[in-house]
């Protein structure tokens, strides 16, 4: 089984047809995606600059980071969940798309930063607060933590101004240019 | 006299979405240091500062981020100025959007840093998140109510 299979059958499901043939579910699903990113990607620029010596310097690296922590993992789920109800809904116009499959790769680097720089950097919080100043390799983890989140968006904003290969699309939606937030 | 097509920025088709990622980045900056305060005010996040403290700390980042979104904003609108005008759900975020800053420099900032009842503060900070979403599904409806409503 292919990937291409696996796409083609996801959003064949009866779910994901009735996310798709909805004029208002999908738009509510992308605005809650990116409410979540408003709320949640504040956050992330919170922590990279309180890393970066820039931002709340009044406050213990340790208090930003632990604090927000909980409420940054709530943004992520809602910000995943949307992206995955918007990508099974269109699941095989995705598959072709090249700034979808960047963003995947982008979101697996992500993985591979917070697997990194677990211990060493976001684990080590409170020895920074001790020491009295951030290491190198905090500004580092911050600075390419916002590289990859910027990387997000861009790629995220750019999925809707590919157009499909209407010849291989098989779920058409009625209306794909707003379906996928084109312009005109 | 305006006309959509003697504007550069149609020049070249890279520039609008360009502006969508910068508006996006000064809305994350601006809402998301907004929302860390109000989620103070709910009792969650940051709560070994006070919501003053964190209110000054993330101030000038606020402002920020306000003004890149305030400056790509009207030139993403610049780009089909007739189509936004027109558009019932831009209507709507332009209302909300105000809503939202008056009230962000008003009653939300005299809660957030001289301090109100739990009540109080409570639904102050659901008010401002409350405008700020609105504002979110506003900006995304545009794009869909044209061709529906």
């Amino acid at each position: 089984m292919s990937l291409l299979s696996i796409c083609q059958w996801v959003q064949s499901t009866g779910f994901f047809t009735d996310l798709r043939s909805s004029w208002y579910v999908y738009p509510v699903v992308m605005s809650l995606h990116m409410t979540g990113i408003a709320l949640f990607g504040g956050m992330v620029l919170a922590v990279d600059l309180r890393l970066l010596g820039v931002a709340m310097r009044k406050r213990p690296v340790a208090d930003v980071v632990c604090q927000l922590r909980v409420l940054q993992w709530a943004g992520f789920i809602l910000v995943a969940t949307c992206g995955i109800l918007m990508f099974g809904s269109k699941a095989e116009e995705y598959y072709y798309n090249a700034f979808f499959r960047t963003k995947m790769v982008i979101l697996s680097l992500i993985a591979v930063h917070a697997l990194v720089f677990r211990r060493s950097v976001y684990g080590s919080v409170v020895e920074f607060d001790k020491a009295g100043r951030i290491p190198g390799r905090a500004k580092l983890a911050a600075g390419l933590s916002l590289i990859l989140w910027t990387g997000m968006v861009i790629a995220g904003r750019g999925i809707g101004y590919i157009e499909p290969p209407l010849d291989k699309i098989h779920a058409q939606a009625t209306v794909p240019a707003a379906l996928t937030g084109q312009r005109r | 006299m305006f006309l959509a097509d003697a504007n550069p920025l149609n020049a070249s088709e890279l520039i609008f979405p360009a502006l969508e990622c910068i508006h996006i980045a000064g809305f994350a900056l601006s809402v998301g240091t907004i929302a860390i305060v109000d989620f103070r005010l709910l009792g969650l996040g940051m709560r070994h500062q006070t919501a003053a403290e964190i209110a000054k700390d993330l101030g000038p980042w606020t402002l920020f981020g306000l003004a890149i979104m305030l400056f790509s904003g009207p030139l993403l609108f610049s780009s089909d100025p007739d189509m936004y005008y027109l558009n019932r759900s831009f209507q709507v975020k332009m209302v909300l959007l105000a809503l939202a800053i008056v009230f962000n420099y008003t009653i939300r900032r005299k809660t957030a840093l001289s301090g109100a009842s739990p009540l109080r503060s409570r639904l102050v900070a659901c008010i401002s998140i409350a405008l700020w979403v609105g504002v979110v599904f506003g900006g995304i409806f545009i794009a869909f109510v044209g061709q529906f409503v």
